[in-house]
């Protein structure tokens, strides 16, 4: 198969979701680290030809540079020859596609809340925190209802996906003092999510089981 | 807050065998956590050594250890193992506070004022949990606006039995701290899949209707 490089920042949870869905679906990745904080490397010139957009994650296959967290995850995913975080049916694909978006474009509000409090990024840090918290209650209320369907993921019975692309956001709410407590749904749920073949944690998420 | 005798702080289901949670009562930081063995326990949600929350760290068999530096506490809350110094015989003074435990009616219930060891169990009837819902807003707001939304709502204690549409839910009362609480839900076990969906549905309705005028004050 043909080398992919992954310009990677370990703390950076974007970087860590491509990280766990590479391994998950047994992919090798080439990595190459990038000082995002505090050198800002990710807007040096260099940076900037290879993603204008100023950021991180970027994936370089042979074919393309691919610069949106969404769309690196779903090339993994098909990637992988068994497809195992894709689901076959139809309704369940868009299910998936719901939360990959939510995960993507949403809860982006957290990975914005987690930097104001660990990396000094500027930002109003109170109003991006009830953001992120009011997600992570629209999560746990879906959770709670796919529990009563005897559902253990966010699409189904199986984990997916979205499961993989929502679970850093939870697992790292600690980083900016949004604790566990008020979840239960979704603690259960990560502790299924952690015993998924290839999960691998990044700092800021205990490594205990 | 005067409040004395078995109060719920979580559904038995939501603690899994070997793993920890953390909650509170009337502003009392708590560790629920569950050993491998299936029993659950309660203590003050402190580690003696640097003051870390317990229900940051994890369980091993029927210890729990710190998230910090992974000391290891038996059943009986004394510390049993110090890993940076592996041969140590751990003085048995390091000890986290325990409290009362027990599990009725498809929820873990600890005493009040904690320390306390009651005699006798909390009486509850045998139910299937549901879900716990976190709301924030004081306890006695929840229970008025749950009496605005229920039918036939009866209380002992810090049970609340209610007619929501067409079930009857026993809503475990579980006052966290002044500005939040939480409802540990429970079912009939025979309650159909859809009713239970209805269910979440209403008690959504609730939280939101309980919270909103609180935040429109806060704005």
């Amino acid at each position: 198969m043909t080398q992919l490089v992954l310009h990677n920042y370990d703390l950076d949870d974007a970087c860590y979701r491509v990280r766990l869905v590479a391994s998950c679906c047994d992919l090798s990745v080439e990595l190459r680290n990038v000082d995002m904080f505090p050198g800002m490397e990710q807007v040096s010139p260099p940076y900037l030809t290879l993603n204008p957009l100023g950021r991180l994650p970027i994936l370089e296959t042979a074919e393309a540079t691919l610069r949106q967290t969404g769309a690196i995850l779903l090339y993994l995913a098909g990637l992988d020859p068994q497809k195992r975080l894709l689901p076959t049916d139809t309704s369940e694909l868009a299910q998936m596609t719901d939360w990959l978006f939510f995960a993507e474009h949403d809860l982006s509000v957290a990975t914005t809340a987690r930097a104001i409090s660990i990396m000094d990024v500027p930002g109003d840090g109170p109003a991006t925190l009830a953001q992120t918290r009011a997600l992570l209650r629209i999560m746990e209320d879906h959770m709670s209802a796919q529990d009563v369907k005897g559902l253990g993921f966010f699409a189904g019975a199986e984990i997916t996906l979205a499961d993989l692309a929502l679970f850093p956001a939870f697992a790292l709410s600690r980083d900016c003092n949004i604790d566990h407590d008020a979840f239960p749904a979704l603690r259960l749920w990560a502790r299924r999510v952690r015993a998924t073949p290839g999960f691998i944690v990044m700092p800021g998420i205990p490594d205990y089981h | 807050m005067s409040e004395t005798g078995w109060v719920p702080i979580a559904l038995s289901r939501c603690i899994a065998p070997g793993t920890s949670a953390g909650t509170a009562v009337h502003g009392a930081e708590i560790v629920v956590w569950r050993d491998t063995g299936g029993k659950a326990h309660a203590w003050e949600d402190r580690c003696p050594h640097r003051g870390m929350k317990m229900s940051f760290g994890f369980v091993r068999g029927d210890h729990i250890a710190c998230l910090y530096h992974g000391w290891e506490y038996d059943e009986t809350g004394t510390c049993r193992y110090i890993p940076a110094h592996p041969d140590l015989e751990v003085p048995p003074s390091i000890c986290v506070t325990r409290y009362a435990v027990a599990e009725a009616g498809g929820m873990i219930w600890t005493a009040l004022p904690l320390g306390e060891m009651p005699e006798v169990g909390p009486n509850a009837p045998e139910m299937d949990g549901l879900r716990s819902l976190y709301i924030d807003a004081p306890l006695d707001a929840v229970l008025a606006g749950l009496h605005t939304l229920a039918l036939q709502v009866t209380q002992t204690g810090s049970l609340i039995t209610a007619t929501l549409g067409e079930t009857r839910p026993t809503l475990g009362l579980h006052s966290i701290d002044a500005d939040h609480s939480a409802l540990h839900i429970t079912l009939p076990s025979d309650t159909p899949t859809a009713i239970r969906l209805s269910l979440l549905d209403q008690l959504a309705t609730l939280r939101r209707d309980v919270e909103a005028p609180l935040k429109e004050t806060a704005q």
